[in-house]
């Protein structure tokens, strides 16, 4: 699976907490979504501060 | 009659006598052009030649010198106009003439006119501003008095991450923007791939711009681009208000943010690009631009979290309000209040009309049960029950 960028991540946090405060979201599925949640806010945390390293001679930057 | 043969120290000194005795007491301001500067710091002189030029040939040179008493004008010179005393500048100066047996003519210069030199660098700068805005409409704009260029109005993206950076080696600038963003306090890291370049002199314009051509061949790897250099002695900014440079980071297609660390000027690349005035305040910038996404990470964390809370707790409260009307609308509580249930064959009746005379009927009570025959059946007048 191609890994997320922050971009990415922080757009569907966005969306997911519009959701919330539209009150789309079903009790049932709040669960998996808490869940998901995490996983983005890991993902912009993540990038904030890890140590990012460049790979191959030809000067490209790892993306993550 | 022969001439009478004289020793060549003889003709010299009265070459210098009439040179003395014509020029004694005058000065004069000349406007000329500088090469050959060489400045001794250590003794505070600085020897030069004075030249004219008619279109590439040098049609007149004098050699020339500041003797340490009037060296101060070449420093405040530099101070007041940005601009190095070095080869190649034309200048204003106040001369005396000299003739010295051994070195010849020279002229001593006394002053230096910073209006003069300032307005030159003045009017050039608007030759290239105004030219930039001509030849680049797309590009560049001037708008209220602000110039504004396809380099200002690109976002920098949500995180700044991987830097450009374009600096001379060893400088104050990369090592003050490098501390700065290494050490934050905040722990954010940076990919920081260094260009590094010559940033004054002669050809330096040419290299900047060989970097810059560099960075954006492999544009997809980075955020920004950062120029920065130390302020301190260096002074010379030309390179930075070359036509060439200022047009390529007017629409080059990654934001370029200038630490050029200059605050008594601005250059034109700076205006051309998001200026701040040290390597420092570059670093913060950027610093603070991911504080500002890490604020908005938390704020949108606390939002989501709060909701999920809030619809956890109403969630809790309608279930807590439905056992609540369940539990009032059960049987056993209307029962308890003196209510009875009326069944005919284990079936319970809400309509009347199913319950015929002479046929038995069940009565449910609290904790009875009770069996009777209708013997008969009356309208009900009391509608307010």
């Amino acid at each position: 699976m191609k890994k997320m960028t922050y971009n990415e991540a922080y757009d569907e946090l966005e969306k997911l907490v519009h959701q919330l405060e539209d009150d789309s979201i079903k009790l049932h599925t709040l669960a998996e979504k808490v869940v998901r949640a995490n996983q983005l806010i890991a993902i912009c945390e993540d990038k904030l501060r890890a140590i990012e390293c460049e790979v191959k001679s030809n000067l490209k930057i790892l993306m993550i | 009659m022969p001439l009478p043969k004289i020793k060549l120290s003889e003709l010299v000194e009265h070459i210098q006598e009439t040179i003395q005795d014509r020029f004694e007491g005058e000065v004069f301001w000349v406007t000329t052009q500088i090469v050959d500067v060489k400045k001794q710091e250590s003794s505070r002189r600085c020897y030069l030649k004075f030249i004219e030029k008619e279109g590439n040939n040098i049609i007149t040179e004098v050699r020339g010198v500041f003797w340490s008493f009037y060296y101060s004008q070449i420093e405040d010179f530099e101070k007041f106009t940005n601009q190095k005393f070095a080869d190649g500048i034309e200048i204003t100066c106040l001369v005396r003439v000299r003739f010295h047996p051994k070195f010849g003519l020279s002229l001593e210069a006394l002053q230096l006119d910073f209006a003069h030199t300032l307005g030159t660098l003045e009017m050039e700068r608007q030759q290239t501003l105004d030219r930039l805005l001509n030849e680049n409409p797309k590009n560049i704009r001037l708008i209220d008095g602000t110039y504004r260029t396809f380099n200002h109005s690109l976002q920098f993206p949500l995180l700044i991450k991987r830097i450009a950076l374009i600096t001379a080696p060893n400088s104050d600038g990369q090592r003050d923007f490098r501390q700065e963003t290494e050490r934050n306090k905040h722990g954010y890291s940076f990919v920081i791939k260094e260009f590094l370049t010559q940033i004054q002199g002669d050809t330096a314009h040419l290299l900047i711009l060989q970097q810059l051509h560099l960075i954006e061949s492999q544009k997809e790897n980075f955020d920004v681009v950062v120029i920065v250099r130390g302020g301190g002695s260096q002074t010379d900014f030309k390179p930075f208000d070359h036509y060439e440079i200022c047009r390529y980071i007017a629409g080059f297609p990654l934001p370029i943010i200038t630490g050029i660390g200059h605050d008594r000027n601005t250059s034109i690349a700076d205006m051309m690009a998001r200026q701040q005035k040290t390597p420092t305040k570059v670093a913060s910038l950027i610093v603070d631009h991911n504080l500002d996404f890490e604020n908005n990470l938390i704020a949108l964390k606390e939002r989501f979290f709060n909701n999920v809370s809030a619809l956890l707790e109403d969630a809790k409260n309608d279930l807590t309000r439905m056992k609540r009307f369940v539990k009032l609308a059960s049987p056993s509580t209307i029962l308890k209040k003196g209510f009875a249930i009326v069944m005919v064959d284990n079936k319970i009746i809400t309509d009347p009309k199913k319950i015929k005379v002479d046929s038995i009927i069940q009565t449910l009570l609290k904790n009875e049960v009770i069996s009777s025959t209708v013997i008969l059946k009356e309208k009900n007048e009391k509608d307010d029950l």
